[in-house]
């Protein structure tokens, strides 16, 4: 075995009975050290009131500091409260990245509707991950477009396009390629032959996060979709953990 | 500072139970031939493989455990079970082959092939398997062309409790079925389950709670899926070796009469 810094980038807080999804410290824990896991960095997006999962997410990493990170939700829904639970979670809660969920308004994510968020993460050079993505985007829709947008727009924006280093999609890889804030994560309910490969060779080492989606997913189910794939031992060492401490600025 | 096996290996013999072998006739496979599977096997630490045809499910049973039987070429290190189509396939002409073969297990997939799963269309081929000592897998999704299929949970409760001494294995169980199935294995003590979807949070814990480990088996469902993830991460749960022991193998030895 070797020591390794390794770093969650997406895990949820809360239960969600009808995917048998369990939420609870030990479990966290337990699948983490399982894994190998140091640091896991959990959101909460059940919650219309997006302050009420944010405080749930504070409370486990005031417990267990070492252990856990904080990434703040707010729910787009409620875009009048958006900047407010935004100075709070970074303010006082100490959160270290945004989630949005864009599902959740029907809205993608490339929408002015946003943009209050974009603007006060632009001013921090904070980290937001979401979807890359959404099952009410036009087949036609050419992300790689949508984050030229953004990334013009926003430029100190770091963006992390959830699930989308674990699949195969050149026209994404062609944007981690072409924009030096581009990331993408791991995390996801399928263990394809080659996936995190495909984003390392094709993307870029250094832009590619692991992600568990912890609890609706395991934990070692996901670290070994990076432990098998075919790519150097640095590599894997970039995806498991150096690349989220250097996004968050994390100490170990 | 966490603990990962760059150099890992399995520390117990492994026995794949769900791998499918050939050509799709909807998709290309990204490792569709003998030769990608033994060289996935030799990279992943598996030393057999239960396989099943795509064929068999989509068109013609026979003819894709014909095809299936002509890919294994009498290798030893590849098992074959064949599909079965009871509202197609004559029983005797079947029943034959399998005997023939020396196959100890049948793949249904009853959505898919539309007929329902009840003891009135399936009955007299899970009394012959129950007889014969053979096992049942049913996969609870079957996906052709993108679209997928799921099986009916009543169906198969209410049709295995009639057969409680065929061992049937609930096959490529995803974290979508946890809630029903969870139930189901608790009411079916004949009721198996391979693990090759099962993505939730320290699953096989979660299943241990309720059920013995000789009720789990080890599969990874390659070429969908990578074979060295899943044998990596079932050796990174926690897991006791005779445990990690008799899901990677010896639980499907048990089941297919080889044990």
């Amino acid at each position: 075995m070797q020591d390794v810094p390794v770093v969650d980038f997406h895990a949820h807080l809360g239960n969600w009975g009808r995917f048998g999804m369990l939420d609870t410290p030990e479990l966290f824990l337990k699948c983490m050290d399982n894994a190998g896991i140091d640091v896991t960095c959990l959101n909460c997006i059940f919650h219309g009131d997006s302050d009420r999962g944010n405080d749930r997410v504070a409370e486990y990493v005031r417990k267990w500091p070492k252990r856990f990170v904080g990434a703040t939700f707010v729910s787009a829904n409620y875009p009048e409260e958006m900047v407010p639970e935004l100075e709070r979670c970074f303010g006082t809660l100490g959160m270290k990245f945004i989630k949005i969920y864009p599902h959740y308004v029907g809205v993608a994510h490339d929408d002015p509707l946003y943009f209050p968020i974009y603007e006060f993460a632009n001013d921090r050079g904070l980290a937001i991950m979401s979807h890359a993505r959404h099952n009410f985007d036009p087949p036609s829709l050419s992300v790689y477009k949508r984050y030229e947008g953004l990334v013009k727009r926003f430029p100190r924006i770091n963006w992390v396009m959830a699930h989308a280093g674990g699949g195969k999609n050149e026209e994404i890889m062609r944007a981690v390629r072409d924009f030096p804030n581009i990331y993408v994560e791991t995390c996801g309910s399928r263990l394809p032959i080659g996936g995190v490969e495909y984003a390392v060779k094709h993307g870029r080492a250094d832009r590619v996060l692991f992600g568990t989606d912890m609890p609706l997913f395991d934990a070692s189910q996901q670290i070994a979709k990076v432990m098998a794939c075919q790519i150097s031992d640095e590599e894997k060492k970039l995806v498991l953990g150096g690349n989220a401490i250097r996004l968050l600025s994390l100490k170990l | 500072m966490g603990k990962v096996d760059f150099n890992f290996k399995p520390a117990v013999p492994v026995f794949d139970a769900n791998v499918e072998l050939g050509r799709r006739h909807d998709q290309r496979n990204l490792k569709d031939t003998p030769e990608q599977l033994f060289e996935e096997m030799a990279r992943a630490g598996v030393d057999r493989a239960l396989v099943w045809h795509p064929n068999g499910a989509t068109y013609d049973s026979m003819e894709g455990n014909r095809i299936l039987q002509e890919l294994i070429h009498g290798d030893s290190r590849l098992v074959p079970q064949f599909f079965c189509n009871p509202s197609f396939d004559d029983f005797d002409v079947f029943t034959r082959s399998v005997k023939d073969a020396a196959v100890r297990s049948i793949r249904m997939v009853p959505q898919y092939q539309h007929y329902p799963f009840r003891e009135w269309i399936a009955g007299p081929w899970l009394e012959w398997m129950e007889r014969e000592g053979l096992s049942l897998w049913l996969p609870t999704t079957h996906t052709v062309f993108g679209n997928t299929t799921e099986l009916d949970a009543s169906d198969v409760y209410d049709t295995i409790r009639e057969h409680p001494r065929l061992n049937v294995v609930l096959s490529e169980l995803d974290y979508r079925n946890v809630s029903w199935a969870v139930p189901l294995l608790k009411s079916l003590p004949n009721l198996h389950v391979e693990i090759s979807r099962l993505t939730i949070a320290d699953p096989i814990n979660r299943f241990l709670e309720f059920m013995d480990d000789s009720r789990i088996l080890f599969g990874s469902r390659y070429p969908k899926s990578g074979m060295a993830i899943h044998v990596y991460a079932l050796h990174h749960m926690g897991l006791p070796e005779s445990t990690v022991r008799a899901i990677c193998a010896g639980n499907l030895e048990r089941l297919l009469g080889m044990g």
